[in-house]
């Protein structure tokens, strides 16, 4: 009997078909992709951007450098996020959206005059996403301390729905409802505690207005009873208190200050949220 | 239900597990120890004016024969005496003299203290003298219910 | 042909594709990659290693021994909810019972570790009473003991040591601890009859003095401020000095004892993290 070369090729070409299935090139550059798509659509922004970095073709692709683009966007690394807008040709179909992706970042990282004049020099009138691009830009002077323009033009940009809310924000950046330090502390010189009850602090005011008043009752009853030490220690210290609770009234007034504007930036903030700071939503994922 | 467990764990995880990993992160020093919640004073004399010189010598006596052993009365952090320290510290003894008798005044007030203050992780109510010094850019304000840590 | 040479072919037949095979695994090498960069402590992308593996195993071979390695990537990086997450991915991957009792194990120690002990606790009980598990008693009270030892009862760690014949190291070790425990109520409990002697319980003398001494003080002020009939002064100097230093000498008392246990269970905390060598959370 010879050597059954036949069945030993057979076997050999049946293993190879088996053993592909084992084998896989994880590096490929169709299995990177692969396994970058996954890791953006699961959210793990940073592995996926990684990824697709890997990639040969990466610095033509625009699809790619576009998600990865949002991967560092998402993921709060706004200036990377912006060097990937960036690279986006203006031939492609990203163009429009990487614009308006890079001012966003831009918004995020607090770089308004930055994003401001990227605007100006970079949305046309004709830009398909001009309007929206003109909402964020808009918006940036409700956060910023310059000049607010008037407030018809400000509302120019905004749709019907949102003018409502946009309008109530420009009044309250055009006119803050603060309150001011100098009275606050003019009126607890005049009565104590009043400064804190005007700033909204009630209960410090009544605190203020007690401390004081006893130990300035304590002062004067020792004086009248001729302890004379006693009344003078008692005497500075209601000194002390009356200064502290001028003083602390100024601060009281500033500290609300602080507090609203507190509560009127998260407002906007919860406004640009939910309004995704007017940039559409990409369906990559579906 | 099996599959419906996996679901709800993946579901869970993407959001997740995603956010843990949007940073680099290595190795953790993992320590058996407990933390010590309990507050330690500054006894030190470092990085002090002449004119904080005599107020911290002060307070160091009063800590030590006084604050140390009449248990913990101070509903803030830091506490009044160190809030004095750090005042005079930051500003001069006039002003940090009157941010401690305004501070000391608003001690007395206990009426809803957690809807005024954020708190620290030990439980006291946060009050930074950074709010008090008259310089508004330096205020940073800090919602109640707010956990600060230090 | 002889009966040798045959063998030989046949042999040869056989091996050729085991032989292919075994050569050409890729996915057996992805997942040692991911087990060089966890060697080398590079968690983050020893995961991205193991996801991808995990992406592209169609027939779902590594699906438990991945998610385990992610499970303790996590827990080196000390991310220890996702690491629960991967373990417990792990445990439902699992096919054989000694895999689901090695997950679960798993799943108790990161919790020790980060001292949510009610859940390691509840995990070790289901185990005790699954028949599967009845030959590992000694194990789950192993663990039981390290849970006892992270949520502060050394008492009870050290009977739950006493169980196990091999854990005697460890048995001697929190029993030492648990002698070695001030008692809290009974350093507060002395304050309140003598000021200041809970702080010297605890072995700080001159805190404890003062602290006397200012009680005697004002206590003393005060009975005479009401012996002379002066009842405003009295209720005054009672309740803003006598009773504050009298309630301050309690809470110290409290606070030294818990301090110094701190200090006692810190340090053999710190020895088992670091000199003791049997398995740790």
């Amino acid at each position: 009997m010879k050597f059954p070369i036949y069945l030993c090729v057979l076997e050999l070409f049946a293993s190879i078909l088996l053993a592909q299935e084992k084998q896989i090139d994880f590096n490929s550059e169709k299995n990177i992709k692969k396994f970058a798509d996954y890791l953006f659509c699961d959210k793990d922004y940073l592995r996926a951007a990684e990824e697709y970095q890997k990639l040969n073709g990466y610095e033509g692709n625009d699809t790619i450098i576009f998600k990865t683009g949002l991967s560092y966007l998402f993921i709060g690394d706004y200036s990377t996020s912006i060097d990937n807008f960036s690279n986006i040709s203006s031939l492609s179909p990203f163009y429009e959206n990487s614009k308006l992706e890079r001012m966003k970042a831009q918004f995020l990282m607090n770089d308004y005059f930055g994003m401001r004049s990227f605007y100006n020099n970079n949305f046309p009138e004709d830009d398909s996403l001009s309007d929206r691009a003109n909402r964020l830009f808009t918006f940036s002077y409700l956060i910023t301390e310059d000049r607010l323009p008037q407030k018809e033009k400000f509302l120019l940009p905004f749709n019907s729905i949102e003018k409502e809310k946009i309008s109530s924000f420009y009044d309250w950046k055009n006119d803050p409802p603060y309150k001011s330090s100098a009275l606050a502390g003019i009126l607890s010189a005049i009565v104590p505690g009043s400064g804190k009850i005007y700033t909204g602090d009630i209960s410090d005011g009544i605190f203020s207005f007690l401390v004081t008043g006893v130990f300035t009752f304590l002062a004067y009853d020792n004086f009248r009873a001729g302890h004379d030490t006693r009344a003078w220690i008692f005497t500075g210290l209601a000194a002390f208190f009356y200064g502290g609770n001028v003083y602390g009234s100024i601060a009281a007034a500033q500290i609300y200050n602080a507090k609203i504007t507190f509560e009127f930036n998260k407002g906007l903030n919860v406004f640009l949220e939910s309004n995704n700071y007017f940039v559409p939503v990409y369906e990559f994922c579906n | 239900m099996i599959k419906i467990v996996l679901i709800i764990i993946s579901l869970f995880t993407i959001t997740a597990i995603a956010q843990t990993d949007w940073v680099k992160w290595g190795k953790a020093e993992i320590s058996y120890e407990k933390k010590d919640l309990i507050r330690h004073k500054d006894y030190s004399y470092h990085d002090i004016s002449i004119s904080g010189l005599a107020v911290k010598t002060l307070a160091n006596a009063y800590w030590f024969f006084v604050s140390d052993l009449d248990g913990d009365n101070c509903p803030f952090s830091p506490t009044c005496s160190s809030f004095l320290l750090q005042s005079v510290k930051e500003t001069n003894i006039v002003q940090g003299t009157l941010m401690f008798f305004d501070r000391f005044t608003r001690d007395y007030n206990f009426i809803e203290r957690y809807n005024r203050y954020p708190r620290v992780e030990d439980g006291h109510y946060y009050d930074p003298i950074s709010l008090y010094t008259l310089n508004v850019k330096k205020i940073n304000y800090i919602p109640p219910s707010t956990v600060v840590k230090q | 042909m002889n009966f040798v040479t045959k063998i030989q072919h046949i042999t040869f037949i056989l091996v050729i594709p085991f032989f292919l095979l075994w050569a050409q695994d890729s996915f057996k090498e992805q997942f040692q990659l991911a087990k060089n960069f966890y060697a080398k402590e590079n968690y983050f992308d020893a995961i991205t290693e193991l996801k991808r593996l995990l992406f592209f195993d169609n027939e779902e071979k590594y699906l438990f021994e991945a998610n385990d390695l992610v499970g303790q990537c996590y827990k080196q990086g000390g991310k220890f909810s996702d690491a629960i997450r991967y373990f417990t991915l792990a445990e439902i991957n699992a096919k054989y019972p000694e895999r689901i009792y090695k997950e679960k194990i798993e799943i108790v120690r990161v919790n020790i570790l980060r001292r949510t002990t009610q859940s390691a606790f509840r995990i070790l009980n289901s185990l005790e009473t699954d028949n599967r598990f009845k030959d590992k008693i000694d194990d789950i009270n192993y663990w039981r003991g390290w849970a006892y030892i992270f949520s502060d009862d050394w008492e009870n760690a050290a009977a739950t040591f006493a169980k196990i014949d091999s854990a005697y190291q460890l048995q001697k070790l929190t029993e030492k601890v648990n002698n070695e425990l001030y008692s809290v109520g009974f350093a507060k409990a002395i304050s309140y009859i003598i000021p200041g002697a809970g702080q010297i319980y605890t072995g700080e003398y001159l805190s404890g003095f003062i602290s006397l001494g200012w009680n005697v003080l004002w206590g003393y002020y005060t009975v005479k401020a009401f012996a002379a009939d002066r009842i405003f002064d009295g209720v005054m100097i009672a309740n803003f000095l006598f009773l504050r230093f009298y309630r301050g000498n309690l809470q110290n008392a409290e606070n030294f004892a818990e301090e110094k246990n701190l200090e006692i269970s810190n340090e053999a905390l710190r020895y088992l993290q670091n000199e003791y060598d049997g398995l740790k959370p």
